[in-house]
């Protein structure tokens, strides 16, 4: 793999040990205390009606337990989890990112145009889709910090922007003749699981560390849970900020680099309405839109089921078209469960 | 022998894990003031949710003039005649006062629409019934709290009713708006109103009520006439036990030249001007005045959360140019906010990183958080400020009040203070926990935290300060040895009917 993101991961102390999901804020504590905080948690609900979900499509249908389904499956998972994981960390702060998708196609066309119409290495094509994630990300992150625009209204103008440069740049045509050495980022399997879900993986663990053992992921908590008290604490605030919409745009370029390998083409229409499927992602797992509530593992959880839902509705042969209708319900049934959960509690 | 207005008769109430009322019976009369005191716990809004049909009691009964009344929604309670003030208040801020007090019952002319000025005419009428000037077309959010209860009050009037509840009215008022707010309780008395006025504090419950219930433990504990009753005892049936020497006993010590904060000739805008003062190593200066006075822009400025506009601060001898809060916590300075849930808690999360939310640094090593030191500090912490340390990994949003504010005054001893500056800290928290608090800061004096203490109530700056502060309208007018002061001094001060020496 020639990308990844271990670095944090890397740099984690010796001492701490392997990092299970869930778990790593209970690490020294009772076995029975750890055990009650997994069962008590509120991702366990959501990991039963997963496994409920497998259990009934794979009675339902022969295919869903073959290699091809589940390559297809985990594949398109791990394409949406970048998004939502990135997008966690927006939603944790109290923000929204609704840019991502045209992220998507502005990356996706940089990636090819710089290989392709400039004749650079595959790294360096990769290098600038990431850019342009960076770019945005920054400008996002900058402009809701200074103007104090809600973050909802600046990530649906640069939604528009975004988008428009891609067309713009490209007039509408796609990009194609990429070079193999790219297109196994995409399409290649490793140890026979498709290299996207392996670089999702890392970046998913790197992303949970980030969150629950560094002093910047709770920063991204106080400041989802109550910005003035964050202020107040001493805390950079608008640095945080402005790092989480970088965060956020940059792994939805990378999502744009391995969606790009894997359709071999640059196009300036990739992303549309992703921003729905990762904050559903997000939202199904359990986070609040008011911040300051969510994890890593539902977001990972709640971007499964959408897509293994979506999986499942064309194993039983309901026509692709109708898809959207479902995710849509879905979204609204599951914050709708949340909401009644809490306040039942 | 008539019938009481309203009466519970054994009215229990349980959640899971903890009785809230336990078989209360509480009979008020027609056209009289009750009070109801308890510390935080006691049951008291439970009760209040009972009476507003928020929740519904598990068994007892009801009684309205004699006849069993079942109250299982806020309308039924409305239909009733029984309004309740809450402490946050049920405006439409944007709106306006007369949009308010007719929402959900407009007037409409003839064309359906909405007849603005025959709103603004009852309004009109309404207002000046109750003696309150206020312009019927003026938006909500430019009125001050203490305009918008009185808006609410005069929307429960209009509902035609007969019972009006409030929630701890004062707790967000100052002074004189508190005496307005009794003046206006006087009024709805004489007019034949009931009133339930629910506060933690005795000295606007001696001034008001007729008669005073207090609750504990979700029981009814006593209920006596004020005029045969006195402050001590009421305490003392709250806490169920003597509360002797509520704030301590002042540290003896000579005056400090070791001075931690200096303040020479601090302006910030046109909001605060030419303040100069020091506070000395283990002193307790109290700063009062009337809210607006300028008591928290001052505390907001040294702690870099408003701008300095001119005028020098020193910590420890050397000169701080605070542009944000995160240079003076540096510099060793703690500011623990009056809006304890808007600006001091993390409310939905979890008491252990509220604690440590002012110095990860602390509980870190190059941006990685230890979860092993972090449990350590919090523990420490929770110990000595006997927060239990079950609460630990619970969300502080579910804390009592008391345990709230100990929360925050843990997040700031673990910065290390050397100077600490407490704004109304006290407020909304129960007498038991206010002892504690007290205690706490006396405690955290005596360890050399040079400490400015802000409050409203002036009974506790007079027991806690050795020095007293006044400020008027931004500047400092003057100052009181805590010793001697008494509350005429200090209103003296901070009303300027009385030309005391203003330091240079």
């Amino acid at each position: 793999m020639s990308i990844d993101s271990g670095s944090l991961a890397d740099a984690s102390p010796a001492t701490d040990g392997p990092v299970a999901p869930g778990t790593a804020d209970s690490q020294g504590g009772h076995p029975r205390r750890i055990l009650k905080q997994i069962t008590g948690a509120r991702e366990a609900g959501l990991a039963t009606v997963l496994i409920v979900l497998v259990v009934f499509l794979a009675w339902r249908s022969p295919f869903f337990f073959t290699v091809g389904n589940l390559t297809v499956v985990s594949r398109q998972i791990a394409l949406s989890l970048f998004l939502s994981v990135g997008m966690t960390f927006v939603i944790l702060s109290g923000a929204i990112d609704l840019s991502v998708g045209s992220v998507v196609a502005l990356a996706s066309i940089t990636v090819a145009s710089t290989m392709v119409d400039a004749g650079q290495p595959p790294y360096v094509g990769v290098l600038a889709g990431l850019a342009v994630g960076v770019v945005i990300g920054a400008a996002n992150g900058v402009l809701v910090v200074r103007t104090k625009v809600p973050s909802f209204i600046i990530t649906l103008g640069m939604l528009a922007i975004a988008r428009g440069l891609a067309l713009g740049f490209t007039q509408g045509a796609t990009i194609s003749g990429l070079p193999d050495s790219f297109l196994t980022l995409g399409q290649g399997l490793t140890l026979g699981v498709p290299n996207p879900v392996w670089i999702v993986a890392v970046v998913a663990l790197t992303a949970h560390v980030v969150l629950t053992r560094t002093t910047f992921g709770r920063h991204v908590y106080f400041i989802g849970s109550n910005e003035q008290a964050a202020r107040l604490s001493g805390i950079r605030v608008d640095r945080v900020k402005i790092a989480i919409f970088v965060i956020c745009s940059t792994l939805a370029a990378r999502s744009a680099v391995i969606e790009t390998a894997r359709l071999s083409v640059g196009q300036p229409s990739a992303g549309s309405g992703y921003e729905l499927a990762a904050i559903g992602g997000v939202i199904i797992g359990g986070a609040s839109l008011f911040g300051g509530e969510g994890s890593i593992l539902g977001t990972i959880l709640g971007t499964a089921l959408l897509g293994i839902i979506l999986n499942g509705l064309i194993l039983l042969s309901i026509s692709a078209y109708w898809q959207q209708v479902f995710s849509g319900a879905i979204i609204i049934l599951a914050v709708s469960l949340n909401m009644w959960r809490q306040q039942s509690r | 022998m008539t019938h009481p207005c309203v009466a519970l008769r054994d009215v229990t109430k349980s959640f899971p894990g903890v009785k809230a009322l336990a078989g209360v019976t509480l009979e008020v009369r027609r056209g009289e003031v009750m009070a109801l005191v308890g510390e935080n716990g006691a049951g008291k809004s439970t009760l209040l949710k009972v009476l507003a049909g928020a929740q519904s009691p598990d068994s007892g009964s009801i009684e309205m003039d004699g006849k069993p009344v079942h109250i299982s929604s806020p309308r039924d309670a409305q239909a009733l005649g029984i309004a309740v003030i809450h402490q946050e208040l049920n405006l439409a801020e944007h709106l306006s006062v007369a949009e308010n007090i007719w929402v959900g019952r407009e007037h409409r002319g003839r064309t359906r629409l909405l007849d603005r000025r025959s709103m603004a005419a009852a309004t009109r009428t309404l207002l000046a019934e109750l003696s309150i000037d206020e312009d019927p077309s003026r938006q909500v959010s430019r009125l001050n709290i203490a305009r918008q209860q009185m808006v609410e009050i005069a929307r429960a009037l209009s509902l035609d009713a007969r019972v009006i509840v409030m929630d701890e009215p004062t707790s967000s008022l100052t002074e004189d708006e508190v005496d307005t707010l009794l003046a206006l309780v006087t009024r709805l008395r004489s007019r034949g109103v009931t009133v339930i006025y629910v506060s933690h504090r005795l000295r606007e419950v001696f001034s008001i009520a007729d008669r005073v219930t207090v609750l504990r433990d979700g029981r009814h504990v006593a209920t006596r006439d004020v005029a045969e009753t006195t402050p001590d005892e009421i305490v003392h049936l709250m806490v169920g036990r003597e509360l002797k020497d509520l704030y301590g006993s002042r540290s003896v010590r000579s005056v400090t030249t070791d001075h931690v904060l200096e303040l020479e000739g601090v302006g910030s805008g046109d909001r605060l001007q030419d303040i100069s003062f020091c506070v000395g190593r283990g002193e307790i200066v109290g700063m009062a005045g009337l809210v607006g006075a300028g008591r928290t822009e001052v505390a907001r400025v040294i702690f870099g959360a408003d701008p300095q506009t001119c005028g020098v601060i020193r910590v420890e001898g050397k000169e701080l140019r605070p542009t944000n809060p995160r240079a003076a916590i540096r510099a060793g300075i703690g500011y623990l906010p009056e809006d304890r849930k808007g600006q001091g808690l993390f409310l939905g999360l979890d008491v252990r990183p509220n604690i440590s939310s002012a110095c990860t640094g602390a509980v870190s090593r190059k941006g990685w958080l230890n979860h092993r030191e972090d449990r350590r500090l919090s523990t420490g912490y929770a110990d000595r400020l006997r927060i239990r340390s079950t609460a630990l990994e619970r969300p502080v949003g579910k804390l009592s009040g008391g345990n709230q504010q100990k929360v925050v005054l843990a997040k700031w001893l673990a910065v290390k203070p050397r100077i600490l500056i407490l704004d109304e800290p006290t407020r909304g928290v129960d007498i038991g926990a206010k002892a504690e608090i007290y205690q706490l800061i006396r405690q955290i004096a005596a360890e050399g935290v040079g400490i400015i203490f802000i409050s409203s109530e002036l009974p506790e700056v007079l027991g806690m300060s050795d020095r007293i502060l006044v400020l008027r309208e931004g500047r400092l007018a003057g100052e009181l040895a805590g010793a001697a002061a008494t509350e005429r001094a200090v209103m003296a001060l901070a009303l300027a009917t009385d030309h005391t020496e203003v330091p240079a």
